[in-house]
């Protein structure tokens, strides 16, 4: 720099350099709405006489989590660093994740992902570069730097970031682990051991605010095909019946300890189709089984069971939430930042 | 604090000191979805600290991938995992 304003404190981190632009205090927000994921389940021709009726709805499958939506008043390309205040801390808080980033209009939405359903809700704590904080003040007490440009890139009547700790967090890989189910029951729910990272200690966990996007999924899908042919009331049958479970899982966090940040999953979106087939008319029993078995048939169902009116209600893009089988991704090198509420109450 | 700097506001709270750490925005660059980048120009600080965000939702039969990175010197590498399964990603490049 050949001039302006350089602070560094005794190990050497630039604290204030004038010549880039820090976050500001924007302010705190609470939630517009709040929804889920609809269910995604759809079967065929159900049939009481051959084969089992039984777990044709999401019976055994894990609870959803729920999405918070937020709109932050803040007009600019660059997106707001919105810090989450959890709901609870330590080691039986929810997961609690940024899954959405995206300018609408002069606002951005945020979207929040908590792990389980809590009567209580996330808070926002957000903070933006000075040229996108909109909010005067008449206070002439402070310290105000400015780039070579004549920007204003730090002002410390507008509640500069301060940061507390901070790092690099690895998602676990699969959300569940072990058996994914047995017969017609799946046994898809979150299971993963948590990953932690450590930060500089702090007096108080229910103080602390955290800013780490998600990042991470994880996809875990169960299937389990069953078939009988026989004689039912002097009539011949031959009955099948295909099931595919899934979970779409996205990563989210929580502040454990005073110097521990946790990650792991929750459930985003969740899934059952199914076909049941009965035939009397032939004796060609491999003809009803060869129906319903194969990925072919399973593509078609899932295709058909997205109910668009369903996702539009919730206020959510539609789909079929099961974009791969079995694996996970991006769950590696997801940084986070942890501050303090307290300094921005 | 023996030394250093501490500001306050006109009501004698302390709004920033030389005791905390923070984090300075040195970049926000974007890669767009299926398509690797190469982001040049990005300012050098001690410790450097890059945060993703994906922009757009995952519907989840589409794009899942965020793109991957590497950082050295002044270049930020972006690469997309897939060429037709990457997510349109912002990078947000902190230094202190």
């Amino acid at each position: 720099m050949a001039h302006g304003l350089l602070v560094k404190n005794e190990d050497g981190d630039v604290l204030i350099d004038s010549d880039f632009p820090h976050y500001h205090f924007l302010g705190k927000y609470t939630h517009t709405s709040v929804t889920q994921v609809p269910d995604i389940n759809e079967g065929g021709v159900a049939n009481a006489a051959q084969g089992s009726n039984d777990y044709k709805g999401m019976q055994n499958m894990p609870a959803r989590g729920e999405i918070y939506k937020f709109s932050v008043p803040v007009n600019g390309a660059k997106p707001p660093m919105c810090f989450i205040k959890p709901t609870s801390t330590g080691s039986s808080a929810p997961f609690t994740g940024i899954i959405l980033t995206k300018q609408s209009g002069t606002n951005w939405e945020i979207w929040v992902f908590q792990s389980v359903v809590t009567s209580a809700n996330p808070v926002l704590y957000c903070f933006a570069p000075l040229s996108q904080v909109s909010t005067s003040t008449s206070d002439t007490y402070g310290l105000k730097t400015f780039d070579n440009g004549g920007t204003a890139t730090f002002d410390s009547r507008f509640k500069p970031l301060r940061v507390v700790g901070g790092g690099n967090i690895t998602s676990p890989t699969l959300a569940h682990t072990g058996s994914t189910g047995s017969s017609w029951t799946a046994s898809l729910g979150v299971n993963a051991s948590s990953v932690s990272a450590s930060f500089t200690n702090q007096s108080s966990a229910s103080d602390l605010i955290y800013y780490c996007p998600s990042i991470a999924s994880a996809c875990q899908q169960y299937t389990h095909i069953e078939a009988d042919q026989g004689w039912y009331s002097y009539t011949y049958y031959a009955w099948a019946r295909g099931d595919l479970w899934w979970c779409f899982y996205r990563s989210c966090f929580r502040i454990a300890s005073t110097s521990s940040f946790e990650a792991n999953y929750g459930v985003y979106a969740r899934g059952h189709v199914y076909e049941h087939k009965v035939d009397s008319t032939n004796l060609l029993f491999g003809i009803v089984l060869g129906a319903i078995t194969g990925g072919a048939y399973f593509v078609a169902a899932v295709a058909l069971a997205v109910n668009s009116g369903a996702f539009t209600s919730a206020g959510l893009d539609g789909g079929n939430y099961l974009p791969y089988e079995n694996s996970y991704r991006n769950n590696s090198a997801n940084a986070f930042i942890i501050s303090k509420a307290s300094y921005y109450d | 604090m023996s030394y250093g700097l501490e500001i306050f506001d006109s009501s004698g709270n302390k709004t920033f000191s030389t005791t905390d750490s923070t984090w300075t925005l040195l970049g926000v660059y974007t890669s767009n979805a299926d398509t690797s980048t190469t982001h040049t120009g990005v300012p050098v600080m001690p410790t450097r600290l890059v945060t993703r965000i994906m922009v757009d939702q995952i519907s989840g039969d589409d794009e899942s991938y965020v793109h991957t990175f590497s950082l050295s010197g002044s270049t930020l590498t972006t690469t997309a995992p897939s060429s037709s399964e990457t997510v349109k990603t912002i990078f947000m490049v902190f230094g202190k």
